[in-house]
């Protein structure tokens, strides 16, 4: 357990996984923002459960490795159980746009002050590469031998419908950039949605490698519908188009601990309930 | 002495409100009170009764035949007056339509009426409840329209009216509750309400996630934190979340769960009563892992083990199961009894924003909390969960983990738990029999088998298909229990219809 937020867990990502970037891409924003006097002791994460999810073994902060979908609202509740904490919750494509998807359409509308995190590598990959909500149709696995019959969902589309007041995209394997993405995520006050694209390099083979298709946005966009035409730009098919990242939106909205007295109570007074004198 | 009188109408039309005016009034003048609540699944409409028992006596159960109808419909006496003993009464609600809305009230003043209670009591309480001039001419119309047929004289009892509802939640309060979690469901849902109404006042959280799998992990979540938390439902909420409560068997975060039970399976009769989520509660969640499952049979039980539930959870990192029903949710109780002093509930473990980074695993994990998959530390794991429930259960020795009630030297044992345990008592006033009530039920005091050794004859009374206490029992002690009286219509026991059956049994 070192100051640098790294533990002595042996990592067990497939070698060359684009994992091992998010995780010092976090690590990164984590130490900057400590030194800019967020206190390391303050931050919390969840996550699910997937390849994803071990980042929780490897991070040397609080949190609970939760189950699989549930990473928002177990965050959600951390978040409520202290508002003084900085929580984090990372999860899989799976994760979110699957068993969790009921948690995250609704995430916009509470805005809890917390950052998510999906490593989306378009394949359940711990389970040995099924077919996820964001694979390209016809995509050929075990348990679809004739191809998923299915389109791929949007998630940055969703995001934009469900109200979620910071959305983000990120090449996982482009460190400076996902830094600087996430922390402009927890430094944002609302619920921030970083959706990182991340190759998987054992299974759906054919989405990976498509950093020559992907350019960074200058700014925010101004208007839902602005955002919601970058957002089609990608369709997360094979080699369609090309793949905007950076932040496509930010808001200020009303946040949940601002909603409610007895949070905002806590907040300022800088405790949690086990702290709260009635 | 006692009375037993329907009063009914259709949803919308305030039958509780007389239920309340009448029952508030009685016992500013000394008598018990049990108010049994029926209502289907509409919201207007439809044929809604409550049946007010009332006694100079502690009572916590209702008969099967009637005294008198209060009518607030033609349609209620239709249904009940068949029930009626010789010798009853009845109020329709014919001339009493001008007063509209105040219906009810007037038709509360005639039962006060008839029931014997000066006029100026009546004008006092409505005072106190409604206090509108409509209200207070309806109230003495009502009165004046009958003539006197009992006599109940002011006695010397000091009582209150609680819900198994209110119950609870007095119960989390007085245990410092932080947060409260849920999802609606019947009959759940009144616990949701009277938090949500107080939280300003006791500085607390009430929060309505978008479904129950949302609520148990926000609450495990929140626990993590270091807040004292709840979560309420019913038996198919409780299903979904049964995945985060196997989470909090290998996370050990404190949980308190209020599981009030309905007629089941699937949405069954929703707002009927049924004792069959005793199973669920014992067993459900994948793995195995600690917990403790706790049934009050009355108000101030739940109090009590409301915040028992709380103590234990947070002393031994464990889910606290509450279980209640319909039947104790819903009904008004009288009591005299005061509950005992609520053990205090302090957080030492470590939480997040303190020092020391603290980790917890739905893996298998090492102490700090880092996933592992070894052999050793799985068994080890294992091991140190289910000892920890053996500290569980030598702590809640401390507690009155079953109770005796009627003739403490009988042979006939007579068991239950719950809801039901207040028609049962009722039931063997006069029978030679002693009822032993489960209160805890996991763990389960290991004097039930002695009792059960001892006893000569042995019922068991739940309100189930199969016995599901019975099996427990069985499980634990090796005996079964061939004599058994079960109910599973969605409608509680009748304590004067359940003492034949126990008296049948007896013979």
């Amino acid at each position: 357990m070192t100051q640098e937020l790294r533990t002595d867990s042996p990592v067990t990502w497939c070698p060359g996984c684009p994992n091992f970037i998010i995780l010092e891409s976090a690590r990164k924003a984590l130490l900057n923002l400590i030194k800019q006097g967020y206190k390391r002791e303050n931050f919390a994460m969840t996550v699910g459960i997937g390849c994803h999810a071990k980042i929780f073994d490897y991070l040397d902060i609080s949190g609970i490795y939760g189950l699989h979908g549930r990473t928002i609202p177990t965050a959600m509740g951390i978040k409520i159980g202290n508002p003084n904490l900085t929580v984090l919750a990372f999860a899989g494509d799976g994760d979110t746009y699957a068993e969790g998807i009921g948690h995250f359409v609704h995430a916009g509308r509470y805005n809890t002050d917390m950052t998510l995190m999906v490593h989306d590598n378009q394949t359940f990959s711990l389970t040995t590469g099924q077919g996820s909500p964001t694979s390209q149709e016809n995509y050929k696995n075990k348990a679809e031998p004739l191809g998923k019959s299915t389109p791929p969902l949007n998630p940055i589309k969703l995001a934009l419908s469900s109200e979620i007041s910071f959305i983000a995209r990120c090449n996982a394997r482009d460190i400076t950039h996902t830094q600087e993405v996430l922390e402009k995520a927890i430094t944002h006050k609302g619920f921030s949605f970083i959706e990182i694209i991340q190759d998987c390099t054992s299974f759906n083979l054919d989405v990976n490698k498509r950093d020559k298709d992907m350019y960074q946005l200058n700014s925010p966009c101004k208007t839902k519908d602005q955002a919601l035409k970058l957002a089609d730009e990608f369709d997360y098919n094979i080699r369609k188009g090309k793949i905007p990242l950076g932040i496509f939106w930010q808001e200020n909205k009303k946040t949940l601990t601002e909603e409610w007295p007895q949070l905002s109570n806590l907040k300022k007074k800088g405790i949690g309930w086990k702290d709260l004198k009635r | 002495m006692r009375l037993n009188i329907v009063i009914g109408g259709k949803a919308g039309q305030g039958i509780n409100k007389v239920s309340e005016i009448v029952s508030q009034t009685l016992t500013n003048q000394g008598y018990f009170t049990f108010n049994y609540r029926d209502y289907p699944s509409i919201i207007r409409g439809g044929h809604n009764f409550n049946i007010l028992s009332i006694s100079d006596k502690k009572i916590e159960s209702h008969e099967s035949k009637l005294d008198g109808i209060v009518a607030m419909d033609d349609n209620t006496i239709k249904v009940h007056e068949k029930a009626l003993k010789k010798d009853s009464f009845v109020i329709k609600p014919d001339n009493f339509l001008e007063f509209g809305r105040n219906l009810n009230v007037a038709l509360a003043g005639a039962l006060i009426k008839i029931l014997g209670i000066d006029k100026k009591i009546l004008i006092e309480e409505i005072k106190e409840q409604l206090n509108n001039p409509e209200s207070l001419k309806a109230a003495e119309k009502g009165y004046e329209s009958q003539t006197k047929k009992f006599d109940l004289k002011k006695l010397n009892n000091k009582i209150t009216i609680l819900s198994g509802s209110k119950a609870v939640t007095q119960g989390a309060i007085n245990s410092g509750i932080d947060i409260y979690f849920a999802y609606p469901m019947t009959p759940a849902t009144p616990v949701l309400h009277e938090l949500a109404s107080e939280q300003l006042k006791h500085n607390c959280l009430v929060f309505q996630n978008e479904n129950e799998i949302a609520v148990a992990n926000a609450a495990l979540g929140a626990s993590f934190s270091g807040a004292k938390v709840m979560v309420g439902t019913s038996g198919g909420g409780y299903d979904l979340m049964t995945e985060a409560l196997s989470l909090q068997g290998m996370t050990e975060i404190p949980l308190v769960v209020y599981l009030a039970s309905r007629a089941g399976p699937a949405t069954g009769i929703p707002t009927y009563t049924m004792q069959n989520d005793l199973g669920i509660a014992l067993y459900g969640g994948h793995g195995e892992f600690p917990r403790v499952v706790i049934a009050p049979g009355n108000p101030i039980e739940a109090i009590e083990i409301t915040n028992h539930a709380f103590y234990l959870a947070e002393k031994f990192n464990t889910a606290s199961i509450i279980l209640s029903d319909k039947h104790l949710a819903e009904s008004e109780f009288s009591s005299e009894e005061k509950p005992s002093k609520p053990l205090k509930i302090k957080i030492e473990r470590p939480i997040p924003g303190e020092k020391k980074v603290v980790k917890a695993s739905s893996y298998e994990s090492d102490k700090y909390g880092y996933s592992t998959e070894d052999p050793f530390l799985a068994k080890k794991n294992a091991d140190e969960r289910i000892k920890r429930y053996e500290e569980i259960k030598k702590e809640c020795k401390k507690f009155e983990m079953i109770k005796f009630h009627g003739k403490k030297d009988s042979k006939n044992l007579i068991i239950g738990w719950g809801s039901t345990s207040g028609a049962i008592k009722d039931a063997i006033q006069d029978l030679d029999a002693k009822f032993l009530q489960v209160l805890y039920l996991k763990p389960l005091s290991d004097e039930i088998k002695e009792q059960m050794q001892k006893a000569k004859k042995i019922i068991l009374v739940e309100g189930n298909v199969t016995g599901q206490l019975g099996r427990l029992l069985r499980e634990k002690t090796g005996i079964s229990i061939k004599n058994r009286i079960l109910k599973y219509d969605g409608r509680p026991f009748r304590s004067d219809e359940l003492k034949e059956e126990i008296r049948e049994v007896l013979e």
